[in-house]
């Protein structure tokens, strides 16, 4: 690959918009019940001392409660702090309204996570009024039509990396450019962990070659850059801060996989083999509604002592059926060395198929066990999630409850509808 | 101090045929009646084929998630919160 490094600022203009909503589970419940407007509040996963802060509000990250953060800490430092368990289903609705809006702008709307879109205005007619009229509409839109408590962050450059990167210039309620007037200015204000992928190992990297600043980055010689990374990432690096797009991927479906933080330490097979049934049950349903098959599966299983363990195997014959699945993974799960308490459980199953590619078999029964799953996936669909269960997974009620995943937002869509 | 709870509660609504809006406006709580002065969201999910209306709604010093099960047209109350911290 020939790599073309002397290269100036882009020319292209910038089409690219990120949109963020600021804290976004918090501030949706300060939307809803406005007695918490004003007021440091925190979403946690649970709200028990060890629960993990998932989303703390503006009010909250001003007194230093930060994301990822246990309630604990969070309530020392903020003593007055409000906290609550996420409400999936509202943060959906929001994310679907917020997607609705934007597509009145262009077609080309991605969603990154559920509180963050990339719109590419090039070629539409919102693009002729200009980007920043836009976005201080879209803003002014949101509060109208959404929620008036509900402020966006909003970034425009050349390529998707800069207008991210303009978005976190100003939080919250910020609308910010970066273009070829004014790149060097911001360059120089930012340290390269300000840039999202840049984290204290690639820092010490960039700082043995004397890069401290972006602006060191950006004038740096290629070599320097490439020792730093030793990778074609150093190029990536190199395209990205000039305004040239590498970032345009959009990634097709590999796996479907459920997980499940437990609230308690459970380390004897006989209290986490339910919850695994609950995993494998979600899992199953979604492979299904999704029309797949699967050729492999994956467990997962982290330890409150900081241990991991997991192995994956693929299989011979297509498995679509919760049942097939949950033996399968059962086996993995009865591998596992270890018997101490577990944090975390995960399951996957990946080598996805159609399931129009199901092969007939002489004896298996593939017809007769596709229609019982079709009945009992009809009985979930009018019924609700987990209308019919195995016994198997008798007393889960509370666990493996909904959540929204870290960046995925492929079935926002579906858990709505159904 | 927030408070989940499961019951069934009295609600007066109002239908604007000109704006398609149809809101919650008073509710009876522990044979209190309550006028409700904000509607902060209203969502709505699917529980297999029933449609639930979510309304969370604030009064003067209250604050209440109503649940309209489309289905059978009950009200429930779902979460209550005064605005004292936990």
């Amino acid at each position: 690959m020939i790599f073309q490094t002397k290269l100036d600022f882009t020319q292209a203009p910038g089409t690219i918009m990120h949109i963020d909503l600021n804290s976004c589970f918090a501030t949706i419940e300060q939307q809803a019940n406005p007695l918490l407007r004003g007021r440091p509040i925190a979403v946690a996963a649970y709200d028990s001392p060890n629960g993990c802060i998932v989303a703390p509000s503006i009010e909250a990250k001003q007194l230093g409660v930060k994301v990822g953060m246990r309630v604990r800490e969070g309530k020392l430092l903020c003593p007055g702090l409000q906290v609550l368990p996420p409400d999936p289903v509202k943060y959906r609705i929001v994310h679907l309204k917020l997607k609705k809006l934007l597509q009145d702008y262009t077609q080309q709307v991605f969603p990154r996570s559920i509180d963050e879109f990339e719109l590419d205005l090039a070629g539409y007619p919102a693009y002729t009024r200009g980007m920043m009229v836009v976005g201080r509409e879209i803003k002014q839109r949101i509060k109208a039509e959404i929620g008036d408590h509900l402020t966006v962050s909003i970034g425009i450059g050349p390529n998707r990396f800069l207008a991210k990167t303009a978005s976190n210039l100003k939080k919250p309620d910020g609308l910010e450019e970066i273009n070829r007037e004014n790149y060097q200015a911001i360059y120089q204000q930012l340290v390269p962990t300000d840039l999202t992928g840049i984290a204290g190992r690639n820092t010490r990297r960039l700082n043995l070659v004397g890069i401290q600043s972006v602006w060191d980055m950006y004038t740096a010689p290629f070599a320097h850059l490439w020792t730093a990374f030793h990778s074609i990432g150093a190029y990536y690096w190199c395209l990205r801060l000039r305004g040239f797009e590498i970032d345009e991927v959009e990634w097709g479906r590999k796996s479907f996989g459920n997980s499940y933080a437990l609230p308690i330490a459970y380390d004897k097979p006989e209290d986490l083999s339910p919850i695994l049934t609950k995993l494998v049950e979600k899992t199953g349903y979604r492979l299904r509604h999704h029309h797949y098959a699967c050729r492999g599966i994956h467990y997962a299983v982290s330890f409150r002592d900081g241990d991991f363990w997991h192995q994956g195997q693929k299989t011979k014959d297509l498995l679509f059926s919760s049942r097939e699945i949950y033996q399968k993974i059962h086996q993995l799960f009865i591998r596992c060395p270890y018997q101490k308490p577990v944090r975390n459980m995960a399951v996957s199953v990946f080598n996805l198929s159609p399931k129009d590619d199901l092969q007939l078999d002489l004896f298996g029964g593939t017809i007769k066990k596709e229609n019982l799953y079709l009945a009992l996936d009809e009985a979930t669909r009018r019924w609700g999630r987990f209308a019919v269960t195995p016994a198997r997974m008798m007393g889960t009620d509370n666990n493996v409850v909904d959540r929204i995943a870290f960046g995925g937002v492929k079935e926002v869509e579906d858990f709505i509808t159904q | 101090m927030i408070q989940t709870i499961d019951a069934p509660i009295s609600v007066i609504t109002a239908y604007n045929h000109l704006t398609s809006q149809f809101i919650p406006v008073k509710l009876k709580w522990h044979s209190r009646e309550y006028t409700i002065i904000t509607i902060g969201f209203h969502h709505h999910y699917r529980q297999g084929r029933t449609l639930f209306h979510v309304f969370s709604v604030a009064t003067e010093e209250m604050f209440f998630r109503l649940e309209l099960d489309t289905e059978t047209l009950m009200w429930r109350v779902t979460e209550i919160a005064d605005d004292l911290p936990n």
